[in-house]
This record gives structure tokens, sequence and C-alpha cells, in this order.
């Protein structure tokens, strides 16, 4: 059954800040069924020796995918819901561009598969209006699934951002970013 | 989505055209100007055109690619430099390693390994029993006076001969049963896996995920299905299953350039990655400012930032340096860092 | 003879172990795991209030205005509590954080108070004393619901901002700006763990606390609560059904004849055939060194790791003529027994635990024990069989050792003969106490300020300052804390067999300033052995992993990882959470 019956679309909200490290998000990633009991899901301190800062990144499903374009293979593909799916296992020849270029650092790449693997976003799951593993067992809901509307009321001093800035390259996602309000844009560097 | 899609690529057209006439004149060379052709395979070799244009055409394309065309670049030049003998020994391990034994996939899972290398194995050996055929680089025939010996030609020189219902016979007369078992074997176990894997009916479609699977099963059945019906049937069914072996032959040489079945052209290039890997480091690792630790090589990183260029990204930062030179987790970390800043000028941590 | 338990057993189980000890064992001695976790929590608790549970449901925690956390590293120890706290962040509550380290939920609390190792109870001295100055108090409760205010008060007279910065090395401002906040609110909750507690003076510690909250009278209101955060599965109710060396069911003491009278009642047994208080777990381990104990039966407990110095551990453990151990996996107590049965986990039996709320609620069995293991509960009455109890142990199922327990503990202090299955399954669980089957339990507690003390009322108890049993001298110049991380459980029994989690932190690791790590010329990955004044350590080579500054450069912190194993803290209960650490030797 979904996990949503309103009929809005769910989004994925990343936050984090809010992340504390506890990586239950780590082992939950490994159940989802796309990646083969691995887990995709990048946790870890920011800078360990300055600060229990932890980050948590998936995929943000870019709307012009740096992996996809710098991918001599065709392996990476943008399905027509937004989703950048991992590489295909036939045609991924395992050169490592894809996790050099993209600006989040989300693909990862096995030397002895030969293979690069990413988040699908839980593609099993999402395609069938769930949510994904990570999101289910976030308990700081750093990683939040659910509707736009659901976000306003949950989070009410911030506000969904999917506009980032790496030098003059600007990038747009499917996954938003909670940012303070008033903010529509996150330069990263 | 890609930035560099070709309506049509001239370059790619030219290439197709004489990789074509060049397989059109080998079949009048190989067939002794058509003399030891089969008129029976006229369709098998007009599909193996057709396939020979599409997949050079669509190789072509390919390598134009920025980044696919950076590998190919980089490997010749790797290859054919002084190390050209460390290479070329590098190069025939990773032919046996990965081509030939396809060691990456058993680390990817050993069900999809056996079953891979059965519909890879016996689609070979099928095409090195039935190519020369088509194109009459073979043939088979007694000499007067001896029903007993059978003797191959190949390019219409005599290569050796066999007595009829000796092991070598049998071995040369069902290799293609052989083969077919193979794949069916291999497809079978693999629509196993495509059936009950969770995450894999999530992602397969049926264009590029089944087709394939479907049409060698119908070219390995069918197959069978010849060899049993002369066997077994005295020919009752021969007229089914020929056409029907001929038309899923065919639609596969036609799907060849197309879908799945490219990654076999495509695989070479992995040889290539590992190449560029090798001389990489070799070189010299880039190291990440944030994390302080090697993370790529620095020709990797240089390359690119080329690459991404010439796919319409520029990660050039204020600084005049690129976004490319961190690491992954230097990416999120300088992300993380920024959404930190960010929050904290909005007047705390939580939001 | 003697046994042990431990809290990670369901209600059902802990209550069988403490009469299998009882009435089949027939011994007094049988202690638990909880004695190393929440002994003073527990302690303080029945001090102020007369009951040891959390006073409120978490609901609660969801709408206070400012929360204040404790000694707890709650993002890696109690991840699921997060969810309420941030909840609460986003409803606006500000959060006020005391530990000696920036943990996570520290690094993004409001007010963040890097308190030195041991001096917490100064702290909440000199934090009441500004609620008192500035007359943020609950005059009205203070008078009708609490006794003990004035000797409370007295002790803090003299405890100035900067009399409690120099001590407990918070700037002063801080310490006014979260008594400040606290004063103010009109809704509060606050909660502390292990931090606290873990010390010689964990019981002041706990009473400081508690003072805060009694002061301003938030407590049995809504969004008003103070509470303990639990350590184990069943950290609640593996301490309320009588296997503590002291306890009988329903949170009954063992010296009181009124309370053994109706235990053995429901026992079918004389009084006088139930065992008096026995040794504590400590206590036992002393007892089998002086040869007064010879047969030990341990349960769910791994004294080798979780007990301070594994050395004397395990040498009485060798000692024994007859040991016995009853665990899931061959823990590295289990290696020492005679006879080990396999017995099953948390998620191979039907049961009940009750959670840190208090909230009495199912677990199922979602597989059934592997190969010849079985489950505890079988093993125990085939055991109490063996031993001619047979007739005590007649139990078809979880539900029925459970409506055992409910008339066991129905009058006790936590009283749950009001529960049954049905009504936990219906209703999400059921808060204890829950007196009548009609009774809907009692998410928060004091709503009718009927405090379970003698007399009715909540205590104030002073808490004049004094030293950690140990102190930096010389010799042992730097305070040496324990902490724990996310990816190991308890004693690692468990957790310690899975590869990803051992990935995460696959071996202890120490963390310490840059600082002070510069002084002794070592760095992030050495290898480096740690004097203290424990003897046993010296000749030990640790794994240690310097690492931490934090923002807040708080520059005396070490939090060592999750194998306790020659844990540098000595025997006794409770023990001192801060032994010291000398200048480490880089190997």
């Amino acid at each position: 059954m979904p996990d949503n019956t309103s009929g809005e679309p769910m989004e994925f909200f990343i936050d984090m800040q809010r992340c504390i490290g506890c990586n239950a998000c780590e082992m939950a990633c490994a159940e989802c069924e796309t990646n083969g009991q691995e887990s995709m899901i990048h946790i870890h301190y920011v800078d360990r020796p300055f600060s229990v800062q932890t980050t948590v990144q998936v995929c943000m499903h870019c709307e012009e995918p740096a992996c996809a374009n710098v991918c001599p293979a065709d392996a990476i593909t943008l399905g027509a819901d937004g989703i950048v799916h991992t590489a295909k296992t036939s045609h991924c020849i395992g050169c490592s561009n894809c996790v050099l270029a993209c600006p989040f650092g989300v693909p990862k790449k096995s030397d002895t598969k030969e293979l690069m693997m990413k988040c699908n976003m839980c593609y099993d799951r999402t395609s069938v209006g769930k949510k994904p593993m990570c999101a289910t067992v976030c308990p700081s809901q750093a990683l939040y699934f659910g509707t736009r509307t659901e976000i306003a009321e949950k989070r009410p001093n911030s506000i969904p951002v999917n506009h980032f800035g790496f030098g003059n390259e600007n990038v747009k996602t499917k996954v938003n970013i909670m940012m303070p309000k008033g903010y529509s844009f996150l330069k990263v560097k | 989505m890609l930035k560099h899609l070709h309506s049509l690529n001239r370059k790619a057209a030219v290439n197709g055209l004489i990789a074509t006439a060049l397989t059109i004149a080998l079949v009048f060379i190989g067939s002794r100007n058509l003399q030891n052709f089969d008129p029976a395979l006229i369709g098998y070799l007009a599909g193996t055109v057709f396939a020979v244009f599409g997949v050079t055409y669509r190789y072509s394309v390919w390598i134009q690619r920025p980044a696919t065309q950076l590998y190919w670049k980089r490997s010749l030049q790797f290859l054919f430099s002084k190390s050209f003998i460390t290479y070329s020994l590098l190069g025939l391990k990773l032919v046996f390693q990965n081509l030939l034994i396809q060691k990456f996939i058993f680390k990817r899972g050993t069900t999809r390994w056996i079953g891979h290398m059965l519909f890879a194995m016996g689609c070979l050996l099928g095409f090195a029993i039935t190519l020369p055929l088509t194109f009459g680089w073979i043939h088979f025939e007694f000499k007067p006076g001896d029903t007993m010996n059978y003797y191959a030609h190949f390019f219409g020189f005599e290569m050796g001969g066999f007595e009829l219902g000796s092991l070598m016979a049998f071995m040369a007369f069902h290799g293609l049963v052989f083969a077919a078992i193979m794949v069916t074997a291999g497809v079978v176990m693999i629509i196993r896996r495509r059936l009950t894997d969770g995450g894999l009916i999530a992602t397969q479609t049926f264009e590029f995920d089944w087709i394939p699977l479907f049409l060698l099963l119908g070219i390995a059945l069918t197959g069978i299905g010849i060899a049993f019906d002369y066997t077994y049937l005295q020919g009752r069914t021969y007229q089914f299953m020929a056409i029907f072996h001929a038309m899923t032959v065919i639609l596969f040489l036609l799907y060849l350039p197309y879908g799945k079945f490219f990654h076999i052209f495509q695989r070479l290039a992995q040889l290539g990655a590992i190449l560029y890997r090798t001389e990489g480091q070799k070189r010299g690792m880039a190291i990440c400012p944030h994390t302080k630790e090697p993370f790529a090589s620095q020709l990797h990183i240089d390359d690119l930032k080329q690459v991404s260029r010439d796919m319409g990204f520029d990660f050039t930062l204020e600084d005049g340096s690129n976004y490319l030179d961190l690491s992954p987790e230097g990416k999120r970390s300088t992300l993380a860092k920024a959404h930190m800043k960010v929050r904290e000028e909005g007047g705390g941590f939580f939001g | 003879m003697a046994m042990l338990s431990g809290v990670s057993l369901t209600n059902e189980k802990s209550y069988m172990v403490g009469k299998f000890a009882r009435l089949a064992l027939k011994t007094a001695n049988l202690d638990y795991n909880g004695r190393l976790c929440m002994v003073s929590a527990g302690a303080g608790n029945k001090k102020a209030f007369g009951l040891d549970r959390s006073s409120n449901s978490w609901e609660d925690l969801k709408h206070a205005e400012v929360i204040l956390i404790a000694g707890a590293n709650v993002s890696e120890t109690f991840p699921t509590l997060i969810h309420y706290i941030w909840e609460a962040r986003d409803h606006g509550a500000k959060l006020i954080v005391v530990d000696p380290r920036v943990t996570p939920i520290a690094r993004t609390a409001d007010i963040f108070l890097p308190v030195r190792p041991g001096t917490d109870s100064a702290l909440f001295g000199a934090m009441l004393k500004v609620l008192a100055d500035n007359d943020w108090l609950d005059h009205e409760f203070i008078e009708k619901h609490t006794s003990g205010f004035e000797d409370t008060l007295d002790a803090v007279k003299d405890y100035t901002l900067e009399w409690a910065e120099e001590i407990t090395g918070v700037p002063a401002h801080r310490i006014l700006e979260a008594a400040t906040l606290w004063g103010k609110a009109a809704t509060s909750f606050l909660m502390h763990a292990r931090g606290i507690e873990h010390h010689t003076k964990g019981v002041d510690n706990v009473l400081g606390c508690i003072n805060l909250v009694l002061a301003t009278g938030r407590i049995g209101k809504p969004y008003c609560g103070y509470g303990t955060i639990t350590g184990q599965g069943n950290g609640q109710g593996g301490r309320e059904h009588g296997h503590k060396c002291d306890q009988l069911p329903g949170n009954r003491d063992i010296t009181n004849p009124e309370h053994r009278q109706y235990i053995a009642k429901v026992w079918g047994v004389e009084e006088k055939e139930i065992p008096g208080k026995g040794l504590s777990a400590f206590e036992i381990i002393d007892a089998i060194h002086r040869d007064e104990i010879k047969g030990l039966i341990s349960i769910c407990f791994n004294p080798l790791v979780s007990l301070p110095n594994s050395n004397y551990v395990r040498a009485a453990l060798e000692k024994l003529e007859y040991f016995v151990a009853i665990d899931f996996f061959l823990s590295e107590t289990a290696h020492h027994a005679d006879i080990v049965m396999a017995g099953s986990l948390h998620e191979e039996e039907e049961g009940t635990v009750t959670t840190a709320e208090g909230r009495v609620v199912r677990i199922r069995a979602a597989v059934t024990p592997p190969g010849k293991a079985r489950k505890d509960s079988d093993i125990i009455m085939e055991l109490a069989k063996r031993l001619g109890a047979e007739d005590k142990f007649t139990y078809a199922d979880s539900e029925a050792v459970f409506n055992e327990l409910r008339v066991a503990s129905k009058g006790g202090t936590a009283d749950y003969y009001g529960i049954t299955y049905k009504k936990i399954e219906d209703n999400m669980g059921i808060f204890w106490p829950c007196p009548t089957e009609d009774h809907p339990g009692t998410p928060r507690l004091w709503e009718d300020f009927q405090f379970k003390t003698p007399d009715g009322k909540a205590h104030f108890n002073p808490v004049p300052y004094r030293e950690s049993a140990e102190v930096p001298d010389e010799q042992f110049p730097v305070r040496l804390t324990t902490g724990r991380v996310v990816s190991q459980y308890l004693s690692g029994t468990q957790t310690r067999r899975i590869g990803k989690l051992v990935d995460q932190s696959p071996y202890p690791q120490l963390e310490i300033h840059p600082e002070l790590a510069a002084k002794y010329g070592i760095t992030t990955g050495d290898l480096v052995r740690v004097h203290t004044r424990r003897p046993r350590l010296n000749s030990r080579l640790w794994l240690w992993k310097p690492f931490v500054p934090t923002p807040y450069s708080y520059p005396i912190t070490g939090a060592e990882k999750w194998r306790l194993t020659s844990s540098p803290t000595v025997r006794s209960t409770p023990f001192p959470k801060f032994p010291n650490l000398k200048p480490p030797l880089v190997s």
C-alpha cells in the first residue's frame, strides 16, 4: 500500500543540520532491493577533528545530470519521472568519470565489480508510492520524504530549495534541501 | 537530456559504408566469387551486412562523444608509448580476465556470472560457426570417390578433413546444438533472476532487458528445434523451425546496434579505462583540498575538467580553481558546510 | 550459589528469573546488570518521588518550551528520542545540553554547557540559586506538594555563578542564560542519563536535576516533565519485577514483611521460604573471590565486558566450581562457563517490555531459535523442573507468565494489574501504574500531586557540592571519561558480530583534544598506552585513535569506545566515572 493517499506527489527533503550521525540510514539503505544489499547513502563526519557535524547525502537527481553527461558508456539514464538511474550493469565500464564529476559526490564505484552504483531513490519503493528506506528510518528526519504540504507544516521556519551553485555552474535537482525562509538558492562555493 | 545528440553523423555514416563494403568484398573473396556461397543463407547475410553497418555507425557516433573520445585517444596514446610492451601484456591479461572469463561479473554475483558466461560463450561459439558459413568462407565437400571423409575449405583453401561418424564429425555437426543449449541454460538462469529480484523487477524495461533475452531464447530454441526435427521427426517441422529461426536471427542482427547487445562492443572500453587508470596512477594522484587524501589521478581530474566543459558544465570557482578538484567526500562536506553557514546566518543551526 | 541476570530480558523473563532464583535455586544472591546502569537514577527518583519511572510520556516532550538534557549522548545512545526533541524544536522549543563533550545534539543546541567531568552538581546548584534569586519559583507547588526546599536552598546559597564557572569550567554568563531560559519557561522537560549517573556521586547529580524541576513546579502538568533515559532493551521494565538482590515483583522491597507476605501468597509458598536480601553484582564477584560463592548461573549478562576491571572478574569466573551461562551467543563470559545453554534473542520470544516512558508494549517472536537453541523461558522452566520446583513453573505461554506478574505487581508501586495483552495491543501500549482492568494507564504521573513518598510529597534534597572520588594530581594529571558509539550496543555481544557495525567502529578509540595531543606528541591513528590508577591497565596495549577538538575547545575529554574490557573504572557501586589518564605513551 502506498505511504501517501492524498494524491499530492511526495518529494525528498533533506536537512543535513538535523543529522545526528546515527547511521540508521546507512543500514536501511542496504535493504533497498535495487542496490543488492549494498549501502549507497553517504553519511560521514564533515571535519571530524574540529566538529561532530555529520552530513548525509543521497542522490539529488539533477535535471541535467553531470554524471550521465560525462559517462563514456551511456550507462546512466534519466527517467521521464526525473529519476537518474544507477549505471546499467551491461554498459558501465567502471571508469569513475561520474564519481568525480558529480557535484554532490554521490556515485560510488566498486573496483572489483568494475561498476558504478548510486542511490536511485529506492526505485523499487518510490515507483510504487512508498517512501525510500533511509527516510523511513531517519529518527532526526534529516531525510524526509513526503508532500510539500506536510513539510511546510512540519518545518515552519524552513523552505525547500533545489537550486545550487557550484562556481559558475547552476544545478537544479529533484531532491530538495531545507533552508531558512527567504532563501531560494544555495551557493556551495 | 544529453547535450550532444546528432541527427545524422556524416563521419559515422562513412565509416559504416566502408565497413559494409569491406564485408561484402570479403564475402566475394572468401566465397571465391560466390562459388561457395550458399544462397539459402542470403537472408542471414543481408541481416549481417546491415548489422555491420549499424554497429560501425553507432560505434563511430559513440566514440565521438567527448568522454568516450578522450578514453579512446588516451588509450591509444598510452598503449603506443614507451610502455608499449608493458601495456600490451596488460591488455592481453585484461582481454582474458575481462572479456573472456569476465571476472568482474563474477564479483557482481555468481549466478549472474554463470548465466552470462553460458550465453556469452554460446553466442561466441554460434557466431564462430555461422558467420564463416554465411559469408561462404567455409564449405565442406567430399572428394571424388571418397564418401567416408569430409573436407573443410576456408576461403577456398582446404584446411583438413574428418571421417564421417567420427567424434570430430559429431562435434562439427553439433557445435551449434551445444551453443544453443548453453544459451538456453544461461537465458533461463537470467530470466529466473529477472522474475524474482525485487530490484530488477522495479528497474527493468521490456525493450532493453527482456527483448534481448527473448531473442536469444528464440534463436536457441528454434536452433535446437531444427536439430531435433532432422534427428527425430524426419523434417516434418523443418519449414516452421527454419523460418522461425531465420526470423529471430535476423531480428537479433537488426537489434544488435541499438539495444542492450551494443554493450558487447562497448566492453572493450573497459580495458581502456583500466589502462588509463594505471597510467594515471603512475603519473601522480590528485590530493583533495578537504580530506588531504589522494582520490584520483591528476590526469583524470584535468581531463574531466575538459570533458565536463565540452559537455556544457562549468565548475570554475570565483578564485579560478575548479570544484572538481575536490574529492567526492570533499564535495559532500563542502555542501554541508555551505548549508551550515546559511543556517547560521538564519539564526541557528536548527530549522 | 548465585545468579546474575540482565535488563534486556522481557518483563516475563525478568519475573521468572526472580522467582526461579528464590524458589528453585533457593538463593538470595540474585542481581542484575542494571546495577551498572541506572541505579543512581533509580535511587534519586525514589528519594524524591518514591517511584522510579519517567514522569511523562514523550508526547509531552514535543510541546515543552525548554528541554534540558544532561549527560546523555542521545544521538548515539537513543537516536529514536531525537525524533521527539527535534519535533519540539520545530514547535519552538529551546534546547539546553549539559555534557563534557560536544555531542551531535550539543552541536546545534541553543545553549550548550560544556561541563568539566564530575562537576554537574555544582552547575545544577548554581542554576537553582539563580532561580531562587530571581524568584523564578512555583511557591504554591513548593509549599503544598514538596518538602525540604529551605534546606536545599541553603545548601546552594554560596553557589554564585563565578564559583560555578571556576568549578565547572562553564562561563558564568552561559549558566545564567540557561537558568534564565529554564526559569522563565512555562513548560519544560528535563532528561538525563548515564553521563551524570555513573559517578560515586551520581545520586547527587540526579537530585540536583530533580531540584530544578521541583523548584519550578513543572511536573504533573501537560508538557512538563522529567525522566531518566533508560539504557537497555527493557531498561525500565527489567528493573521492576524482582531480579534485583533487594527487590520483589512490582518494585516491592524484599525486606518489607508485608511485601514478602503478599508475594509468598502469589507464589504459593511460606513467607520464610523466600530468601532475604542478597549480594549485589559486584559483591557476588567479591564473594566468589572469598570462596563464599562456588556456583553461578548467568543469563543475559556479560560481566567480563561490562563490569569494571575484567581481570578481577575473569579470575572470579575461573575460580567458580560450577558456572552455567545462558546466552544467545558465546559471549566473553560464556567462554568461561562449564555449561553453556543456547538461549534466545529478544526477537525469538513473545513477551512485553516497558519503554523509557513507562509504557508497557508487546514484542513479538519474529523468528524461532535456530538449531538446538531454546527459548530462555523454556530453559528456566526445564531447570526449575530438574531442581524440583516444577509446580511453581507451569506456564503455558508468555501471557500466562504476564498474568501471574500482573497479580504479583498488584498494589506495588509498579502496578501492572490492569494491563492485559489485549489492552496493550488495542492501545499501542499501556503506561503503568494501571491498578484495575478498566483503568486507562498513567501516561503522565503526578497529576494529582500525590507522590509515593511516605508523606505524599515530592522531596527536595540538599546537594552540597563535593569533589569527585578522584581528582587530577601530578602523577595523573588528565581526566578520562567514557562514552559510547552508536554502532555498538551494550557489551556488544550482538553488535560486534555484525560486520557493517564493526566496520563503523572496529576498535576502541581515545578522543583527545589536539592541544593535549600535541603536548604528548601524538596524533590521529597512533597507538597509545594509557596509564590510570587501575593497576592492571598498565600492561595492556590499547589501540586508541585520538581526535576531537570541538568548536568550543573544551580541553579535557576522552571517550572510550565500545569495548569496556579492563575499563579504567573502579569496582564499587556506583562507580566513579572518570579515573585519570596519565600521559599516554606512544608506542
